[in-house]
This record gives structure tokens, C-alpha cells and sequence, in this order.
């Protein structure tokens, strides 16, 4: 009777051990990743409850954003406007190449801070981060495909059936997997590690340029560039008269309102010494033909902001302080962070360019 | 001795309340059986059925033929007012595709005695328009959405007509817009009027793809052949499809 307990009590244990090792094989949990929020920023207004980033998430993430598969061509992967070493802005390009020879319609933005937006695009039309990837992912001008033929493209790839398998539970390859795959990437590319984020964390300091740059940006840059996102996200007309060919109302077009005519986004200045040319049609070479059109260039009309309309006074030294401090936002450690490069690329990120290698077009 | 037998009643325990679990999962998933109704929406033309490619003739005399027609049906509710019970099914999203027969058919489980009123929502809630992607009938990749300015489109009536001065001479009527003012999902209430004790287990229900163009403002293919943005067209078009539901059969 002992030794038949003894032996009964060891097969069900075994018997429960297989029983669970099985379990585990086939529901393996993701592995949670922890979003930090940096010391002194608001809350992100991103739902991590409804799509908490994981490993395994997050590398799906970043093999979708890389794989050219995802446009009709196999030519435009998200980074191919998106890249890393432009801070996901598209390096010296005022708009980027799209499929079959066309170019995109608007600048390309710089990628990060994301989770903090609840809106996307230049216009503000797009009202969730899950959302936006559907955008340059369908636009003629972009990626060019449809989305059942990525999801199509995908399920016949047996790698990613493992990874959303991994990622979500099951093969199940579907739209909504899809983009919060992509989310999961897109929310981690945090960038705030500029020197100035340093110097605020006291772990570094001005030199006299960008002590001089910081006084006159809170001055006369800071109500619409507002840190820590150094931008207030409201939509503005910045006295930019419209281009006749590209004929782009900005925000008008998504709210037909004819008060938001000329309205676009206000960009952030994070990184702004690598994501050139500026403005939303990329119009504006280097950073001191944007400083020369607050000076000068302002072109008022029935909605140019009143913050803008009498113009910025801003004498030639004031400029050379700003621009000091403006590139005293880049972020070298996001740029070169293995985490955001191409899967098998962690060891071969680029280095920011010096000040002095920035090109200047007079 | 005592010890291990109690482990290993523990242990037994543990393993049938597993297995429990999983054989009663699996009862959940296969409760189909009950009462049910069925709606069926019969899509048609003035009084001829809605075939895909055939050739129809609006209130205008315009002449044209029908490539898609989309809509999606949520919140449908079934009342009886002899009791006020009330039957809600806020989250089941369907797209009731022209091109897609069995769509045309939306099955949901039925518990109210006596059917005295139906309503549904033709369109997309607000609150699905601004929660990021969904899945199932209101996946984006189902072409009902719009990319470039979030927002679903409630409903899609597209085809080819002489009359319409665009390329292909294709005019296109994609409906949507959720914000206020602009807000293109319209509410269908409809009354049965059945006998008391009669059991309904069917609801035929007549859908006028006509009444797009007059149903309440008058709208022909020559003036508005494009509808391709929430506002002024969009909200007409709306009042217009709210129009085209009627039952025409219970049984």
C-alpha cells in the first residue's frame, strides 16, 4: 500500500509537470517591457492597458517596420522615409520617394515622443498611434499597397506566424495585431537624452552659446515649443503662404473648417540638428532660413498666429545662441540606440554628424 | 502515510478541477443551440432585387449600375413593450455587403417573448471610431475606413453612370463622419406590429438603395457624382439612408 502510494503520488506529479511543461509550450506569456516615463514629463496619453509592450511585441514591432513588404513593391519599408540616424526623420530630403517614382506630399516627421501624442500627422487627422501606420502604409504616394495584401504577405511567412504566435497567443494575423505590433516599437523610442536633457538632470552644463540660446528660446520659442516635448502639439499657420502646386490646407482639410486654413502641427525641436529640411512641405533648407522667415518671412493672412504675425525680432547673434542651443537637443544616445536599429543591425548604428558637417544651402 | 495521501488528494484534486476548467470552457464556446432570430436584409432597387453589374434607374431617370453597396449594422435592440424586456447588442458589428450573400444574414441569440419594435444603428459608433484599430467587420483592411482622416465609412454606394462627369464616369457615395455635426450613423427604429402570441424567428427587412438619392433631400448622380469626405453631402446622404429600411416579412 506505501509503495503503490509512493508511486502513484510520483506519476501524477509527472504526469502534472507534462501536463503543465505542455501548457507553457503552447501559451508561453510574453515577456512585459517597462515604459519609463523621464524624470519631470507628463503622463504619455498612450493606453498601455490596451496593448502592454512586450519583448516579444516589440521585436515583431521592429521587423514589420523594416520589412519592405509591407508596401506593393517590397521597396518601402516604414524606415525607408523613417531612419534612425535622421532621428525616423528622412535625412536632407524636403519630402521623401515613394513607390513607382512619386514623392510624398509633406516632410517627413522625426519618430519619437510618440506615445505622448494623441494625434498624428502635420494635419492632426490621425487619432490614435495604432492607426497611423495605415496611412503611408495605403497613400499612393508611400508604401502604395492595400492591407489585406501585408496581412496576406505575412501569413504566408512562417517566421512571422511564430512571432505573432509569440507576441499575441496565436497565429492569428490580423489588422489590429498588426499595428499594435508596431505601436509596441514605435511607444519605446523615447528620446530624452540631449545634452539639454542632461544639463536639466544636472548631470552636464551649457557652454555660453547654449546657455545665451536657452534664455532667448524661452523668450521668444518656448509658448509654441514647449518642453519637455518642445512642442505644444497645437496646429498653427506660421505665416507660410501656401505652395501652389502641393495646394495643402493643412488642418483645414480635416476639420473643413475654414479657420484652421494653413494649420499644421507644431514640430519639435528635439533633434532638430537631423531631421532638416523644415516646415511641413520641407521648404526650409537649414535652420537659418527657418529663423530668417521668423524674422522676415512671415506672410500674414486671415489665420496666421497673432505669436507670429508682427514677426520674431531676432538679431544675427541672437540667431547663432539659438542655434546653438537647438542643437544641443540631439539626442546621440537614441540615434545609436541598438534597440530601434534593423533586426541584425544592433552592432552597426551611426554616428550624429558633426555640427561643422551639416550641410547649408544659401 | 496519512501526509502523502493527503498530498495526493490535493494533487487529484488539482488535476480534475484543471481538467474541469477546460471541459467547461469549451461548453461555453458550444452554446449556439436556443431561440434565435434572424435578420435578413434583402438589398433591392425601388422593387427589384440589387444585383451587382445590372443596370437600375433612380427617381432622376439617371441610368447606372451598381459596383458595391456597404453598410454596417450595430446596436441592434429588440423591444416588447407588453413587458418592456429589452434585448441589446451594443458590441456585435456587422458589414452587410451586396457582394457578399451571406452577410446579408445577421443571426443573434433571442430571449424577449414578443418582438414589438426593432432598431439598429446604421453606421459605426462614435466611440469604435476613436479607439484605434478594431477587429472582426470593423477591421480597416475591410475597406470601410478612412486612413488619411480617421473615421469609418457608414455606408458605400459606388457604380458607374453616364450622367456622372468623373473619370470612368464612376461616382462614388462613401458616407462617414462621427464627429459632432458631422455625424453620419443614423439610428433605424422600426415597429413590427405582429400579433401577440405570434413567435418571430425571421425579420425580412427591405433596403432601398433608391432612397439614397431622394429620401428625404434630393440628391442625383449628375450634380453630386463624389462623396468622399464627412460634411454638408455626407449628412444628406445620411438623412437619405435612413430611409431605405423597411420590414417586409416576419416569420
Amino acid at each position: 500500500m506505501k509503495y503503490f502510494s509512493i508511486i502513484s503520488l510520483c506519476l501524477f506529479v509527472i504526469a502534472g509537470s507534462a501536463l503543465s511543461f505542455s501548457f507553457n509550450q503552447k501559451n508561453a506569456p510574453p515577456t512585459p517591457i517597462a515604459f519609463s516615463v523621464p524624470q519631470g514629463w507628463p503622463q504619455p496619453v498612450y493606453d498601455f492597458k490596451q496593448n502592454p509592450v512586450t519583448k516579444e511585441g516589440f521585436e515583431l514591432g521592429r521587423k514589420l517596420f523594416y520589412d519592405g513588404r509591407l508596401s506593393k513593391d517590397g521597396n518601402f519599408a516604414c524606415a525607408s522615409c523613417h531612419q534612425q540616424f535622421a532621428a525616423f526623420a528622412t535625412y536632407d530630403h524636403n519630402v521623401s520617394h515613394g513607390f513607382n517614382n512619386s514623392f510624398t506630399r509633406r516632410n517627413a516627421p522625426g519618430l519619437f515622443n510618440l506615445a505622448w501624442q494623441k494625434e498624428f500627422m502635420w494635419d492632426g487627422g490621425i487619432n490614435h498611434l495604432d492607426l497611423q501606420p495605415l496611412a503611408p502604409i495605403t497613400d499612393t504616394t508611400e508604401m502604395a499597397e492595400n492591407i489585406d495584401s501585408v496581412l496576406n504577405k505575412l501569413r504566408a511567412d512562417d517566421d512571422y506566424k511564430k512571432m505573432f504566435r509569440a507576441a499575441f497567443g496565436d497565429e492569428t494575423i490580423n489588422t489590429k495585431r498588426l499595428t499594435k505590433a508596431l505601436s509596441q516599437f514605435l511607444v519605446m523610442m523615447v528620446s530624452a537624452n540631449s545634452k539639454y536633457d542632461r544639463v536639466m538632470r544636472g548631470e552636464d552644463s551649457f557652454n555660453l552659446p547654449e546657455r545665451l540660446g536657452y534664455a532667448i528660446f524661452q523668450k521668444k520659442c518656448a509658448s509654441c515649443h514647449t518642453p519637455p516635448l518642445f512642442t505644444d502639439l497645437s496646429y498653427r499657420n506660421t505665416g507660410l503662404p501656401v505652395d501652389k502646386y502641393l495646394d495643402d490646407f493643412g488642418r483645414m482639410r480635416i476639420t473643413r473648417n475654414p479657420a484652421d486654413s494653413l494649420k499644421f502641427k507644431v514640430p519639435s525641436l528635439r533633434n532638430a540638428l537631423l531631421t532638416f529640411p523644415y516646415g511641413h512641405d520641407g521648404r526650409f533648407y537649414s535652420l537659418l532660413d527657418v529663423l530668417e522667415h521668423y524674422r522676415k518671412g512671415v506672410v500674414n493672412g486671415p489665420t496666421t498666429d497673432s505669436l507670429v504675425k508682427n514677426k520674431i525680432p531676432l538679431s544675427n547673434f541672437e540667431i547663432g545662441q539659438l542655434r546653438a542651443f537647438i542643437y544641443a537637443l540631439t539626442d546621440s544616445s537614441f540615434i545609436k540606440d541598438p534597440r530601434f536599429a534593423p533586426p541584425g543591425y544592433e552592432n552597426r548604428t551611426p554616428q550624429a554628424p558633426k555640427e561643422h558637417e551639416h550641410q547649408y544651402k544659401y | 502515510m496519512k501526509t502523502i495521501k493527503q498530498v495526493q488528494t490535493i494533487i487529484l484534486t488539482g488535476i480534475c478541477f484543471l481538467f474541469s476548467l477546460q471541459a467547461s470552457s469549451q461548453l461555453v464556446k458550444n452554446t449556439t443551440g436556443g431561440n434565435q432570430l434572424k435578420l435578413v436584409f434583402e438589398n433591392k432597387v425601388g422593387g427589384a432585387k440589387l444585383v451587382l453589374g445590372n443596370g437600375y434607374t433612380n427617381p432622376f431617370g439617371e441610368t447606372y449600375t451598381i459596383k458595391k453597396f456597404r453598410y454596417y449594422i450595430t446596436q441592434i435592440q429588440l423591444l416588447d413593450s407588453s413587458d418592456m424586456s429589452v434585448q441589446f447588442f451594443p458590441n456585435d458589428y456587422f458589414l452587410v455587403d451586396a457582394g457578399d450573400s451571406a452577410s446579408a444574414t445577421i443571426t443573434v441569440p433571442l430571449s424577449v417573448q414578443h418582438i414589438t419594435s426593432i432598431s439598429f444603428l446604421l453606421g459605426v459608433d462614435s466611440t469604435a471610431n476613436v479607439s484605434g484599430v478594431q477587429d472582426g467587420a470593423l477591421d480597416p483592411a475591410n475597406g470601410m475606413f478612412w486612413t488619411w482622416n480617421t473615421g469609418y465609412i457608414m455606408a458605400k454606394f459606388e457604380g458607374i453612370s453616364a450622367v456622372a462627369k468623373v473619370p470612368g464616369n464612376a461616382f462614388s457615395f462613401d458616407v462617414g463622419g462621427f464627429k459632432k455635426g458631422e455625424n453620419a450613423a443614423r439610428k433605424i427604429e422600426m415597429l413590427t406590429k405582429t400579433s401577440k402570441n405570434k413567435v418571430i424567428n425571421t425579420i425580412v427587412i427591405n433596403v432601398d438603395v433608391n432612397k439614397w438619392f431622394n429620401g428625404v433631400h434630393s440628391i442625383n448622380i449628375a450634380g453630386h457624382p463624389l462623396c468622399h469626405e464627412p460634411g454638408a453631402l455626407a449628412i444628406q446622404f445620411a438623412d437619405n439612408y435612413a430611409t431605405m429600411f423597411s420590414i417586409q416579412q416576419m416569420k
